[in-house]
């Protein structure tokens, strides 16, 4: 996805010295979100004028028009609220329990290190294999419904949190610790007091890889089994050659990944602040 | 002879390596009054910030024996309290919160613990910094919170590990007559790991003088230039001439 990136970086602010139309429009064009909006305008119009002059196949491809129409009846007929939900709720849910136990999980292994040693080979096993290859077993056990990609999404996102906090509790500073023992920290007391916070970087990291993964492994999951959601629709629609409406499924569920990832940057300068 | 604070009983320490065990501390032992100010100089690498450490309670020895105002040293106790070479402040805690966390254990009530810390940020200078983080702070201003962190908790021994080799020459020098100054003002028994001879001296009631690897107290001396010293006293000439006693020794031990 080409999605605008922000206007974080780029030349904003040439241009401008003279006043007058003119030099306020060069001011207006240099600035990177109008650049970006640019790009999408003449991607869409070139999509369009292929679409109707027939450069490209509008049986695969649709056309922008016709795409936003589609999209904007499943707007007001309710389904795309629907879907949402139904995808929404495994998600959050799976990311959730993936993140709680994930984070928990890897950062007692990375401060109790005899609990640590005995866990990470498993750790190391069911992190290295194709989750994927897991479906057909969790769909079996539970059945085509939320739980089973509730549990689709827990496995994409509980392993990066994981490793992550591992990583982050092993790599506390030795300082830091020392200094919460001369002021009398305990070694379960100096877990909440430094070990936590010194590994938020890695929890963050370990989050952000988590809730992109976790987006990939639902929508996949709903291509397999589902009876509603996002995914179920694109792999629905394209089953029955209903072009337009999947690419509107298709551009929706873009759209939120693309909120997903930008709220987690905003999270991570929250989080981070006094970085 | 002054109440006795801390005494340090033939003390030894070894840490393996790749090349067998490596000594570091041969059979070390002196002993500090109350209220003084002992500096212990030797080269770098040469066991005095191991022994700070053990006298922290963050090491043990293999040998020896270790008593603060006649109790034996068994771990970190809340009595002493250490000033760290690279600060150890928290980056993720204002200033007011990194002197509460030396603090937080010492189950006083949050008023009295915030009191504390709040008199600690005044005598270090650091009022109107409360809220600043570590990392928008200069090093000197970073060491000044340690230096609070370390005096709210109202220690009975100051420990510095060579407070101020992280901060610049001239912060170096200001900050040195303030710890001066703190410690004379409020007594408090400070030991103090430096390789700068000139801080070991101004700072010092008494300077013990480290051999290198394995370290062994070759020499104690009195510094004899009475407090308070202002910063003018390094250029004296009692000052110069004990400085060059001082590196003397060293030279003869590496």
């Amino acid at each position: 996805m080409g999605a605008p990136s922000g206007n974080r970086v780029g030349a904003g602010d040439a241009g401008g010295r003279r006043t007058g139309e003119p030099a306020r429009l060069r001011t207006l064009a240099a600035r990177p979100g109008t650049l970006s909006l640019l790009i999408l305008v003449l991607v869409l119009g070139g999509w369009e004028a292929g679409g109707r002059t027939g450069a490209l196949d509008t049986f695969f491809f649709s056309t922008p028009s016709v795409i936003a129409v589609k999209a904007w009846t499943l707007l007001a007929n309710g389904d795309l609220l629907f879907h949402t939900l139904r995808t929404g709720y495994a998600y959050v849910a799976g990311v959730v329990i993936a993140i709680a136990i994930g984070a928990t999980c890897g950062l007692a292994m990375g401060w109790w290190r005899r609990f640590g040693d005995v866990v990470d080979p498993y750790v190391v096993f069911f992190s290295a294999m194709p989750r994927i290859a897991l479906f057909p077993v969790i769909i079996l056990i539970f059945g085509i419904g939320d739980l089973s990609r509730t549990v689709i999404v827990f496995l994409g996102v509980v392993f990066p949190v994981l490793f992550n906090a591992y990583i982050g509790a092993k790599q506390t500073p030795r300082l830091l610790i020392d200094v919460g023992r001369v002021f009398g920290y305990s070694h379960n007391r100096l877990f909440t007091a430094v070990v936590l916070p010194a590994a938020l970087p890695y929890l963050i990291a370990g989050f952000r890889i988590g809730v992109t993964l976790g987006i990939i492994m639902i929508v996949v999951a709903e291509f397999l089994a589902a009876s509603a959601g996002l995914g179920q629709q694109i792999a629905v629609t394209a089953q029955s050659y209903q072009i337009a409406e999947m690419w509107a499924w298709v551009l929706y569920t873009s759209f939120y990944a693309l909120l997903i990832v930008r709220g987690t940057d905003y999270f991570e300068r929250w989080a981070m602040r006094w970085a | 002879m002054r109440e006795r604070s801390l005494e340090v009983i033939e003390v030894s320490k070894s840490f393996p390596t790749a090349q067998g065990r490596l000594q570091v501390l041969d059979g070390v032992s002196f002993s500090q009054a109350r209220g003084e100010v002992l500096s212990i100089v030797g080269a770098s690498g040469s066991g005095k910030t191991t022994l700070l450490r053990i006298v922290a309670g963050l090491d043990t020895p293999d040998d020896g024996v270790l008593r603060l105002n006649g109790r034996e040293i068994d771990g970190p106790g809340p009595e002493r309290s250490l000033i760290f070479q690279q600060f150890g402040l928290m980056p993720w805690l204002s200033v007011v919160e990194n002197v509460l966390f030396g603090l937080a254990p010492s189950g006083l009530s949050k008023t009295e613990q915030a009191d504390r810390a709040k008199d600690a940020i005044g005598r270090v200078g650091l009022q109107g910094f409360e809220d600043f983080h570590p990392k928008a702070l200069s090093g000197g201003m970073q060491q000044r919170v340690g230096i609070a962190r370390a005096l709210a908790v109202g220690p009975r021994l100051l420990l510095c590990d060579e407070p101020f080799a992280s901060v610049d020459a001239m912060t170096r020098q200001t900050m040195q007559t303030d710890l001066l100054n703190i410690v004379t003002r409020e007594g408090v028994t400070v030991l103090l790991v430096t390789h700068d001879i000139e801080e070991a001296l101004f700072l010092g009631d008494r300077v013990v003088v480290f051999s290198s690897r394995p370290a062994r107290v070759i020499e104690e001396i009195d510094v004899e230039i009475p407090k308070p010293r202002e910063h003018s006293v390094r250029t004296s000439t009692g000052f110069q001439e004990q400085r060059a006693m001082v590196w003397e020794l060293l030279q003869a031990t590496a």
